[in-house]
Formats: C-alpha cells, sequence, structure tokens
C-alpha cells in the first residue's frame, strides 16, 4: 500500500508558480529524496506534504486517506528541520516531551519514549543540556530523537545535514541510512547535495523550476538520465556533454570526437537507436569514469590541468571544443601540458537532443 | 612612539573626565542641595558640600509640601502614577508582545500594511493627540480619571511596544514555529512555551522603556488628570510652582529627585537587560 501519494499539485504564488503539477508515489518503508537545485521548489513540496502550506491544486494522500485539509499536527508526521529547531529554552528532555505533551501522553510513557529514543541515539547524557550547550551533531541527534519519540507514519527530513561540517556530514549520512534501515519507516528527504541523493535514496525524483524532472531510482537516475539537467545534476564530477553529429562510417554509426589533432571516429552502440538521425546534431553524455587511457585506439587530448583526489586524478581537457573531465587511475596519469590518448567507453554514453534537451538515447 | 600614545590616552581620558563631570554636576548640585538646610545655602555656594547633612526637606517634599492650595507633599502624586505606570506598562508590553509575534510569525493578507502603519504611529507627536484623545476619553467615560490615563498610556505606548517586539521575533527562525505546530502546538501554546521564554531581553527593553516614557510623561499628565488623578511630574511642577515667600531649593531638589527615582532604580536593576537586549538582533538557535 502507498505511504504517500501526491497527486497533481501544485502551488502558485500570485502569478508566479512554484510547484507545476507534481505526482510522487511512494511504498511504506521508502526512502523519497527530493532533489533539486534552490528554488526549484523542493522545500515548498515538503512544507506541503507537512501541511504546513495548503496546495493551490491537486492532492495530498498519507496512508489511505486525503490530508488536504488535515492539521500539521494531525497528519502523523515528524520534521527534522535544516536548523534543528530545538526549543531553546528548554533542555533536551523537555525538547523531546513537548510533542508528547502536547499530545496528552501520560507522564510514564513520555518517560519511557524519551528513555528509548535517548538510548536509540546515544544521547542519554545529555538529556539535562540546553540545545545552546551541544555541539553541532548532538544538535541533530536530538532533532532526530524528538521526531523519532511520536513514531509517525512519515518522516519529513528537510536539509538536515548542511548546517554540518563534511565528516560529520558522512557520519550522519550512515546513522540516518542506518536508522532507515532498522525501523523500516517512510522518509522523505529533501536535500541540494547529489551525493546524499545517490546515497540514501531508493527514490530520487529530481526537480528543477516547480517540475519533476525525473523520478526513479537512484542508479536509474545516474546511468538513464532524462534530460541534460538531470544528467548534469547527478554525478560529480558532472557528466561531459560533448555536441557532436551522428555520422555512418563503414555501414556503422558513430560520432567523431576531436581533440589535439585528426576527429577519430567511435561507433556507437545500437542500444542508441540512432538509424535515420545521420547528419543530426546531438549531445553526447559521457560521466568522467567512461574515459580510459590507452595507447592505440584513442582521441590525442591536451591536458590542461590535472586533479588528484587520491584514489583518482581528474584530467580537464577538450573534445569537440568543449572542456571535458576524466576520471583515470593516477598510476598513468598525465601531467598538465602533456598529450594523452582517451578512448571513450561509449557502452554507457547516453545521447540528447540539443533543441529539447532531453535523452533521445 | 610609545610616548605620543600615553599623551593621546591622557587626551582622551582627560575628555571623557570633563564631559562626565559635566552631566554628573547638575546630580551632583541637587544631591547636596536637598539635603542642606535653607540657612546653608543662603550662606553657602552652590558646590560646596553639606556641612549638617538633614533629611527635612525630603520629608517635606514626600508629606507636606504645598503644590497650590494643597499641602500633601509629593505623595498622592506618587502614588497616583505607581497605579498609573503599573498597568499601563503590564497591558501596553503585553498587547505589544502579542502583536510582534502575530505580525512576525502569523502573517495574514495585508500585515505588512497593518505594521507599517503601526509604525507610523511612532512618529506621531503626542500634542496631535490631545484633542480628539479628550474626546474618546469622555465617550468612554474616562475622563479625568487614572484609568483614562492608563488607557491613553497604552494606545500611544503600543507603536513601539509592538515595534520592538516584532523586530525581535523576526529574528527568531520560523523553523521553531514550524516544528512546534508539528509537534501540535496551537497560537497561544507556541507563544506562551515557545516565544515568551527566550522573550526576557526583550520584555526587559521594553518594559524599561515603557516605564520610563509613562512615568516622565508630563503632556498627558498634565492634560488628561484632574485634582485626585495627578501624576508626580504635574505634582512636581505645581510643586516647584507654587509661590511662596521664600523659594525652598533644597525642597524642589527632593521633590525633583523623589520624581526620578523610580526610573533610576529600574535603570540601575535592568540596566544590563537593557544594553544587552538592545544589542542582541539575533537569537541563537
Amino acid at each position: 500500500m502507498g505511504a504517500l501519494a501526491i497527486k497533481n499539485v501544485t502551488k502558485s504564488f500570485g502569478d508566479t508558480d512554484i510547484l507545476k503539477g507534481i505526482n510522487i508515489d511512494i511504498d511504506a518503508g521508502q526512502f523519497l529524496i527530493l532533489v533539486g537545485p534552490s528554488g526549484c521548489g523542493k522545500s515548498t513540496l515538503m512544507n506541503i506534504i507537512a501541511g504546513l502550506e495548503g496546495p493551490t491544486s491537486g492532492e495530498v494522500h498519507i496512508g489511505d486517506r486525503v490530508v488536504n485539509n488535515v492539521a500539521p499536527k494531525d497528519r502523523d508526521i515528524a520534521m527534522v528541520f535544516q536548523s534543528y529547531a530545538l526549543y531553546p529554552t528548554m533542555n533536551v528532555r523537555q525538547n523531546i516531551a513537548f510533542g508528547l505533551e502536547t499530545r496528552k501522553v501520560p507522564k510514564a510513557e513520555q518517560d519511557e519514549i524519551i528513555a528509548r529514543v535517548a538510548k536509540m541515539l546515544q544521547i542519554e547524557h545529555l538529556l539535562g543540556r540546553k540545545p545552546s550547550e551541544l555541539s553541532g551533531g548532538q544538535r541533530q541527534r536530538v532533532a532526530m530523537g524528538r521526531a523519532l519519540a511520536r513514531n509517525p507514519k512519515l518522516f519529513l527530513f528537510d536539509e538536515p545535514l548542511s548546517n554540518l561540517d563534511a565528516k560529520l556530514r558522512v557520519e550522519m549520512r550512515a546513522e540516518i541510512k542506518q536508522l532507515h534501515q532498522r525501523l523500516k519507516t517512510t522518509i522523505v528527504y529533501v536535500t541540494h547535495d547529489q551525493i546524499e541523493a545517490m546515497t540514501l535514496g531508493d527514490r530520487i525524483a529530481v526537480m528543477k523550476d516547480g517540475v519533476i524532472q525525473q523520478f526513479g531510482s537512484p542508479q536509474e537516475i545516474y546511468d538513464s538520465p532524462a534530460n541534460l539537467f538531470v544528467a548534469g545534476f547527478i554525478g560529480s564530477p558532472s557528466m561531459n556533454f560533448i555536441p557532436c553529429h551522428i555520422a555512418e562510417q563503414g555501414g556503422v554509426l558513430g560520432v567523431a570526437l576531436q581533440g589535439e589533432g585528426e576527429p577519430v571516429f567511435f561507433a556507437l552502440p545500437e542500444r542508441l537507436n540512432v538509424q535515420g538521425r545521420v547528419g543530426q546534431a546531438v549531445i553526447l553524455g559521457l560521466r568522467p569514469e567512461q574515459f580510459d587511457q590507452a595507447d592505440a585506439g584513442g582521441v590525442a587530448c591536451r591536458i590542461r590541468i590535472t586533479e588528484p583526489t587520491g584514489p583518482d586524478t581528474m584530467l580537464l581537457s577538450q573534445l569537440n571544443g568543449r572542456d571535458i573531465i576524466a576520471r583515470v587511475h593516477p598510476r598513468h596519469a598525465p601531467a598538465a601540458g602533456e598529450l594523452c590518448s582517451l578512448v571513450p567507453d561509449l557502452r554507457k554514453a547516453v545521447l540528447f537532443d540539443p533543441e529539447t534537451q532531453t535523452r533521445i538515447g | 612612539m610609545a610616548e605620543q600614545g600615553k599623551f593621546w590616552r591622557a587626551v582622551v581620558y582627560g575628555s571623557l573626565l570633563i564631559a562626565a563631570v559635566y552631566y554628573l554636576l547638575p546630580l551632583y548640585v541637587m544631591l547636596t542641595t536637598s539635603v542642606k538646610s535653607m540657612e546653608e545655602i543662603r550662606a553657602g555656594n552652590l558646590l560646596s558640600l553639606p556641612l549638617d547633612i538633614t533629611f527635612a526637606a525630603w520629608s517635606k517634599a514626600w508629606s507636606t509640601a504645598c503644590t497650590g492650595v494643597e499641602c500633601t507633599g509629593l505623595q498622592p502624586y506618587f502614588w497616583n502614577s505607581v497605579a498609573m505606570v503599573v498597568p499601563a506598562v503590564a497591558i501596553s508590553t503585553a498587547l505589544g508582545a502579542v502583536n510582534g509575534y502575530v505580525l512576525s510569525k502569523w502573517q495574514f493578507r495585508g500585515s505588512e500594511v497593518v505594521f507599517a502603519m503601526i509604525l507610523f504611529g511612532v512618529f506621531i507627536p503626542f500634542q496631535v493627540l490631545l484633542l480628539p484623545m479628550a474626546q474618546t476619553l469622555g465617550l468612554f467615560g474616562m475622563a479625568n480619571s487614572i484609568t483614562g490615563l492608563v488607557f491613553v498610556h497604552v494606545v500611544c505606548g503600543l507603536a513601539s511596544t509592538t515595534l520592538f517586539f516584532r523586530n525581535y521575533y523576526v529574528g527568531i527562525p520560523d523553523e521553531l514555529i514550524k516544528a512546534a505546530r508539528l509537534d501540535g502546538a496551537g497560537f497561544w501554546r507556541i507563544f506562551f512555551r515557545i516565544i515568551l521564554p527566550m522573550s526576557t531581553p526583550i520584555l526587559t527593553v521594553t518594559v524599561i522603556w515603557q516605564f520610563t516614557q509613562i512615568w516622565n510623561d508630563f503632556l498627558f499628565g498634565v492634560v488628561f488628570s484632574s485634582i485626585d488623578s495627578r501624576p508626580i511630574t504635574v505634582g512636581l511642577n505645581n510643586l516647584a510652582n507654587t509661590s511662596t515667600s521664600v523659594k525652598e531649593y533644597n525642597v524642589d531638589m527632593a521633590a525633583a529627585l523623589i520624581a526620578a527615582l523610580p526610573t533610576i532604580v529600574v535603570y540601575v536593576l535592568a540596566g544590563k537587560y537593557f544594553v544587552r537586549g538592545l544589542t542582541a538582533g539575533a537569537v541563537k538557535g
């Protein structure tokens, strides 16, 4: 049974359309990510799910009921906010208890819940402290504890990790994932960070300009992005976009890539279905890891900059007049200014229509 | 270099000292004069220390000095002021807090316009209000009473108190309100449990501000009061202007100090919070 269904939800402020017909459906226990650049409408959508704002049209279902006219507190949801939104004048125990008190949970039961949640998140020793006496990571735990105490049907996370430093963010990310696996609750998680989206989500909705650009599993979105925006947004460093023309050589369809020298022809896999497009302009999408270094059969490229990251080295160069990044093994990496032969692995390549920006194969 | 630094430091401290003395001198004169006897005042000089400290002038100013035809001292006026200030400060502060809470955290269509109009009230010179306010008070049957004065001060203070609270609450993250709503709390519960406990600095600022404004007000006090509802500022004025054969400087000074004492006490007790509240722009989560 569906845990959350969003049907044709729109939101407008005056003439500005923030959301233009959103449809999402997830099952109980799934981890849904809403990801997109700022201003894409993801936080508005979150607020609509929480009931903090109403949609202009459309329906929100939580479980088996339509909640459009249900107050936030009666939606059986809990939310973790970007700023944690801990009540500054209350200590940790009171912060967790506040929601239980307003719901008239008996005192003994409150204590039991607080003890359980505190144990789960290892914040037992912090119960008497004020939020101002906690570190960022501890505040994050308390905010999660407050949400967990309610044992809701749906958890909402609004950019919960963006105020943490890089190291802590990775730790907390793993903890959230572990928590989800243990509790098997349904989670909706808003982020602008594509790595969080990829690592945490069962389902990802990539949003831009109030429209869902693509809705699918992380791997689907990574391997088969629906359009140029999704392809460029997910993955780091981003996918290379190389303008080409579909050509035919010896009965094989392919594209010509030119670095520092003559153009080299590469055959496209049949999967891409480009028959009848010969001569047409396309954009070839190649991820940085889809390049190999080889002595023969490659296209000669002048390396402008190298960026060693440790496990890999990024090579910045140009193909068909466009900047590209190739991710290669550091052992054989050339130095900046050198020529290097790069072999594109086109088995996983994707093609986009330069006009509509959508994927054609 | 070091010598030069010392020189300029001396110049700075020297000018600060002169400024401090300049401002403290009137207080010094008032204090010393108020504990001198009339003979000493007549004989001595203005700046000399009292030879023989006497509190007779204070006692007279408090209970027997004449303000016009009655000779009751400032005592009844003082209690009138207390009876006016306490409810006026409490009501205007409470309403300002709720106004500020609504205008910052529960914005409605047109709330910015309402706020702009309230803000306008801060800049209206009170003299403009005298006639319409007199009519309003008459209409409500509150003319010439302490209740009427409380009403006037609440209405006139509301603009400032709303402004103070609104600007303070704007700095409180909206996410706190959202979190509380999801926790099941409503308008008043959020106000009393979350917002008000965070408001100590701005409450202090507002109470001090309102207390000083209302206690020191002369205009409304003189216009909207009758014999038995006059506040201390009017009493002081009458006391100082009542002409007897001799001008009793010591009584006048004692009376002025009595009138100023409550505001001084409030500043001493809460001044620390006053500065802190004025500078506390944002609240850290």
